[in-house]
């Protein structure tokens, strides 16, 4: 399905930064514990790759272009955990 | 699974359907003709595991190259897309 | 690292998550722990770095490594790892007049592997949308000019492959030793945004 992350072409992001990064891994220590926790709940079978991704390309698009890398990330996650009864409300 | 369809130097066309689901074909390439590269070994189908599906279809995938020209009207670089063969139909004669 | 108040709010969430899936049983503190510290103990561009100096060094390991790079790099003591079955690796080699660059146009696939965590760039909207269009304008952003006829070609890992570069040998490095030559490899160089 063609979404909001399927970009190759599009025009409007803008210059690269190469700058922009400082070689941390990570940018904040929650970005290590989405990480994690991602790599644990596949490892478990919670859910899949390919389950995870289509996650991250089912969150809205305006969310989607305003969310960082590990945002989207997290909201996938706890999408998935949602629909797979892992998470109520709350 | 069968045998790899497709062989180095094949001429390909991507599908234009755009499935209700996810996939990993991008929308760059749709119904583009490129040159398969190599065929890189058989891999799940992610467009049946993303849907959980209990038997993922399992395929050969594909390198295949495009010319910018053909994608973009312009520029003379190539790009190579990781495809999996159910995205992929013989091109025509006419389609060079 | 300073935290804004979104990112504290943020991390509030991720810590109200993982306590949880903690408490859920689903996953474990220790097993999280586990997790991030071998993946960043083991995942690192020295990797890539290696394997690109034995290259300029070894005629028989470049044959090989640009033949069938899963076992190319397994003489180092390296794998790619993944999900449900070794990744593929292909490395493909600049010449005089081509140069390869590595991108992710749908999501941020990367050889975690051998070049560590990705850079924030490689990641963003503005390079896996632009690369595979313009990416002669994209290298020169990184300050990378090549000249005319130099041919791009442009690797969008889309499925169970990872690519890295391998680049050019610099010139005037002929007394160097590997491990010398492992130091001049850059992570750009690998993905192939460097010449180096």
């Amino acid at each position: 399905m063609s979404r909001v992350h399927d970009v190759g072409g599009q025009t409007g992001f803008g210059p690269v930064s190469p700058d922009l990064d400082d070689n941390q891994p990570f940018h904040a220590d929650w970005e290590a514990r989405v990480f994690a926790l991602n790599t644990a709940l596949r490892r478990r079978g919670v859910f899949n790759l390919d389950e995870m991704r289509d996650a991250i390309e089912r969150i809205p698009p305006e969310q989607y272009l305003a969310a960082s890398y590990y945002e989207r990330w997290l909201l996938a996650v706890e999408m998935l955990l949602r629909e797979k009864g892992l998470l109520a409300d709350g | 699974m069968g045998e790899a369809r497709f062989v180095a130097g094949d001429k390909v066309r991507t599908h234009t359907v755009d499935p209700p689901h996810h996939t990993r074909l991008p929308r760059y390439i749709r119904g583009q003709v490129g040159e398969v590269v190599e065929p890189e070994g058989a891999w799940p189908l992610p467009d049946d595991r993303a849907r959980d599906l209990p038997e993922s279809r399992v395929e050969t995938v594909y390198a295949v190259r495009f010319a910018a020209r053909d994608l973009w009207g312009e520029g003379t670089h190539s790009v190579t897309v990781d495809l999996w063969e159910s995205y992929l139909e013989p091109a025509g004669e006419d389609d060079t | 690292m300073s935290e804004d108040h979104a990112s504290t709010a943020i991390a509030a969430r991720v810590r109200r998550l993982e306590e949880r899936l903690v408490d859920a049983g689903v996953v474990s503190d220790a097993e999280l722990d586990t997790i991030l510290n071998r993946f960043l103990a083991k995942a690192s561009p020295l990797n890539g770095a290696r394997i690109v100096a034995r290259a300029w060094v070894d005629e028989g390991f470049r044959e090989r490594l640009l033949d069938d790079a899963n076992s190319a790099i397994k003489e180092l003591g390296l794998s790619l790892g993944g999900d449900h079955a070794e990744l593929r690796l292909r490395v493909v080699a600049n010449t005089q007049t081509l140069h390869n660059v590595i991108v992710c146009t749908l999501c941020s696939c990367y050889p975690l592997q051998l070049l560590g965590p990705s850079p924030s760039w490689y990641k963003s909207l503005a390079y896996r949308s632009r690369v595979v269009r313009v990416p002669r304008d994209v290298l020169a952003e990184f300050g990378l000019h090549l000249p005319d006829d130099v041919e791009i070609a442009v690797w969008d890992s889309s499925a169970e492959s990872r690519y890295m570069v391998l680049p050019m040998r610099p010139p005037g490095t002929e007394d160097k030793s590997e491990d010398e030559l492992a130091g001049l490899v850059t992570r750009e160089g690998l993905i192939g945004t460097a010449a180096v």
